[in-house]
């Protein structure tokens, strides 16, 4: 068939891509809007609408030389036609039948791309089920099972119902209407290059951690040096020692520069960190979807339940416009599924049991999704009995996990923040899901998001599971690996091979290179290297290493932690990540690691301070406005200058009475002492007769370039100052 | 000047020790602690709170006498916040919050025995030290 069609075969290929993609799409609309309605029959709108998908999709099949599932469509589209119809053939499982159509025409698409073979059993098989849908069942059984009215069967959308909002309008045009809303422009980009500048970003965040770290730690050696200083001034004033005046002037000159210039980096660094998160965010953007596909999972694992318990329960959600990156989604499905598993199980009374304290006979399991500021919460609630925290007070006790004391003092709260953590409500698991196990799994699971679970109970009216995940994490790719019984992690730009490292050598070959050998075994355990070992090849900057391990994790998605100030003098680690579990997992610092084996390698502090710098000399800035005192400090510290300020002329004055200034550089309009005043009072000093002088202002008028002339001032910069009118300034005679 | 204080009173090892409230912010159970490799032994490790990570001290270390054993998971911790930086110090027993008189640095329960008041800010600096320390060599 595909012969006769106009596409080259790689035009074909690519157009029943989009095609596939388009489908998916559209069954998925048809799966929730018969989702939406529980067990009852669509209104006549919605199966419009579900006819009017099916019609397009057979269109668009037909277009890509698609027979089969020309032929398909077709017949779904007329068994919607029929179950329309009166009298209608509407039966309590024709919707998860036409769930499973659908759910196996988006896997019949999927195999066609394989195995088209397989894909043609499975053809008959759909074609099978069709012809069900249309198939009028016995209505008896359809009462007796089900017995919700219309209304009663609470679903999606039901914001309505809570928050005494109109309903979502509902298409009211007549059956016949295919007019369907302009649709959205999109751009269809493959995931990989989202995913491949995602995980860019990561690296990036990695780079900002490492440097953060180093700045902190000039920051800590500032503050060192400045104390130092402060001792040898002592000393000097209370000895009379007046050579050594000078080189402890010379000396508080450095740690002044020094702190400036390291106060400047974290400005710098933190708007770095404000770029990084923009852009994250944007790309984390890029990959968002609604909740709506979570809340389609969920109704489609409710029914299972309901169908595997024979309990009555209903789904209502809220929310579903809320939108969640789409790998912190995919990371959602499986807790999902436990909680409600959890509310089936554990949570929801029998009917009987229901009717007798007054509830209805249907139970309602609400999922809501919202952004709460930073976090997103997605809930899980049940109108069941709740969790009596008196028993699990008790368990916890019996299990010996808390002392009489404890439990006396704990809130109900802390009671139910215990759940989940090895306790469970009931004597002993169901098989369904024993709720402290499932929730064991769940904690686990939104732990590796970063995230946390809240769980708040009321006996007799329900319990609510409040998943609260950060809105944007940072994920990033890394290597993990077992040394000394821990899980390390590398990020995974550094690691370029894995290899096997023979006993007692300190070269290895890997890559078709000698390479050094790190015993990391050594580092970070109590191992020998007396075994033939896993090895990890790191690389950073150009120099690579083989870093020995006991045993190799593999690749994972993690999401990046700082590790906070007490720790940041411990180079080696570069962050840390969270673990399923919740274990802290150290990240390993790849410069460092290539520093111990190269120790010539960039990225140690100690470079930093090793550079010789050339001094100009030193320099007063005085300004009024900070943002200009840093700046300048920045720019006369890159020319070799050592920089000291001054916030006006009157405390300008004050330290030039303490110490020589090779260079002013002063605004004019100062609160207490103007510029001219203070130029005026240096060149009546000695020491500053002839002291180069710049003014910096935001008005030059003619006046007051005259008297600056005459007070011998070398130049008169207009701000906003450049680097380049600064350098002029500094040349000028 | 006698002054009354806010206290959480606590015991690790065979010290008795007291801090004041408004340092606390949490009297918590430890999750896995995981180990710190060429860390000092006064910071015991780190543990996952609430999805920050939080360094483990142990106070004797600070204050130069034996380090106790490394933290575990399930010891009890008080969270402290001081100087910018969250920590938990590593407890054997909360014993009961009191207000207690301080005399000249001194304070004493309420049978009398001397409690060794301590000050977060400063303990918190010795331990930037130690781990600066520990990393020099």
């Amino acid at each position: 068939m595909s012969d006769e069609l106009d596409f080259d075969p790689e035009e074909l290929a690519m157009l029943r891509q989009l095609f596939r993609q388009e489908a998916h799409d559209a069954l998925e609309i048809v799966t929730a809007r018969v989702l939406a309605g529980g067990s009852a029959r669509p209104g006549a709108e919605t199966l419009t609408e579900m006819m009017r998908v099916t019609h397009t999709l057979k269109g668009a099949a037909g277009t890509v030389g698609l027979t089969t599932m020309v032929d398909l469509s077709h017949r779904l589209e007329s068994a919607f036609a029929a179950v329309g119809r009166e009298p209608s053939p509407w039966g309590p499982s024709t919707a998860d039948l036409i769930v499973e159509v659908t759910d196996g025409l988006r896997a019949y698409l999927d195999e066609l791309a394989v195995e088209p073979i397989v894909a043609e059993q499975s053809a008959a098989r759909i074609r099978e089920q069709i012809a069900r849908i249309a198939t009028v069942t016995d209505r008896a059984s359809y009462s007796e099972i089900i017995a919700p009215s219309p209304q009663d069967s609470l679903s999606i959308p039901t914001s309505a119902l809570l928050e005494g909002e109109p309903p979502e309008p509902v298409l009211d045009a007549p059956s016949d209407r295919m007019d369907v809303p302009e649709p959205k422009s999109y751009l269809r980009v493959e995931p990989e290059r989202i995913d491949a500048l995602m995980s860019s970003a990561g690296e990036l965040l990695f780079d900002r951690t490492r440097i953060e770290r180093r700045v902190q730690l000039l920051r800590t050696m500032s503050r060192d040096l400045a104390r130092t200083r402060q001792g040898l001034r002592d000393v000097i004033e209370r000895e009379r020692l007046q050579q050594l005046g000078e080189t402890e002037a010379e000396l508080a000159g450095q740690a002044a520069l020094l702190s400036q210039t390291t106060a400047a980096l974290l400005d710098e660094i933190e708007a770095l960190r404000r770029t990084i998160g923009d852009l994250q965010r944007g790309l984390v953007r890029i990959r968002m979807e609604s909740a709506r596909n979570l809340m389609t999972h969920a109704a489609r694992t409710l029914r299972a339940l309901r169908r595997a318990t024979g309990l009555k329960v209903e789904l209502r959600t809220l929310g579903e416009e809320t939108e969640f990156d789409k790998a912190v989604a995919e990371q959602l499905v499986d807790p999902i599924t436990q909680l409600l598993r959890n509310a089936v199980a554990h949570g929801i009374e029998s009917p009987e049991e229901r009717v007798a304290r007054g509830k209805p006979a249907i139970a309602t399991v609400t999922m809501r999704a919202r952004q709460d500021g930073n976090l997103l919460v997605l809930e899980v609630s049940d109108d069941g009995r709740g969790i009596d925290t008196t028993a699990l007070r008790d368990r916890l006790i019996e299990t010996g996990r808390w002392s009489q004391a404890r439990a006396q003092l704990a809130t109900d709260n802390d009671v139910l923040d215990a759940l989940g953590t090895g306790v469970s409500v009931r004597g002993d698991a169901d098989e369904l899901a024993g709720r402290g196990i499932g929730l064991d799994v769940v904690r686990q699971a939104i732990a590796r998001l970063g995230g946390e679970v809240k769980v708040s109970s009321t006996p007799g009216r329900g319990t609510s599971f409040a998943l609260r995940l950060p809105l944007s994490t940072s994920l990033a790719q890394a290597m993990l690996f077992k040394v000394g019984g821990q899980v390390y992690a590398i990020p995974a730009v550094h690691v370029v091979d894995t290899c096997v490292v023979d006993a007692n050598v300190s070269q290895t070959q890997a890559r078709h290179e000698t390479l050094p050998v790190l015993r990391l075994e050594g580092l970070l355990g109590n191992g020998t290297a007396g075994e033939r070992r896993p090895g990890v090849v790191v690389t950073f900057a150009g120099k690579s290493l083989v870093c020995t391990v006991d045993k190799i994790v593999g690749p994972r998605e993690i999401i990046i932690k700082p590790l906070g100030p007490l720790l940041a003098p411990l180079t080696l680690y570069a962050a840390a990540t969270i673990s399923g579990s919740g274990k802290v997992q150290l990240i390993l610092d790849p410069a460092q690691l290539v520093r111990r084996v190269h120790p010539d390698a960039p990225g140690e502090v100690a470079d930093l301070t090793s550079q010789p710098m050339v001094l100009a000399g030193r320099a007063l800035v005085v300004d009024d406005s900070r943002a200009i005192r840093e700046a300048m400090t920045s720019m006369l510290g890159r020319e070799g200058w050592i920089v000291d300020v001054a916030e006006d002329g009157a405390r300008a004055l004050q330290m030039t009475r303490q110490l020589r200034y090779d260079l002013v550089v002063t605004d004019l309009e100062m609160p207490e002492l103007g510029g001219f005043e203070l130029i005026a009072h240096l060149r009546k000093d000695d020491r500053f007769k002839t002291t180069p002088i710049v003014i910096i202002t935001s008005r030059a008028n003619p006046e007051h370039r005259r008297r600056a002339k005459d007070l011998g001032v070398r130049a008169l910069v207009a701000k906003p100052i450049t680097r380049r009118k600064l350098l002029e300034a500094l040349a000028a005679k | 000047m006698p002054e009354l204080r806010n206290v959480i009173v606590f015991a690790v090892g065979v010290g008795r020790y007291a801090v004041e409230l408004r340092w606390v912010r949490e009297v918590v159970t430890l999750g896995f602690v995981t180990a710190v490799p060429t860390a000092p032994a006064a910071l015991g490790g780190v543990v996952n709170l609430h999805g920050t990570i939080l360094p483990v001290l142990d106070v004797a270390a600070l204050l130069d006498q034996p380090a106790g054993p490394p933290p575990r998971q399930g010891d009890g911790a008080l969270v402290l916040e001081a100087e910018g930086t969250v920590c938990a110090l590593r407890v054997d027993q909360v014993d009961h919050v009191a207000s207690l008189t301080e005399n000249e640095g001194a304070v004493v329960d309420a049978a009398g025995r001397p409690l060794t008041l301590l000050d977060p800010t400063r303990l918190v600096r010795k331990a930037l030290e130690v781990v600066t320390m520990a990393a020099a060599t």
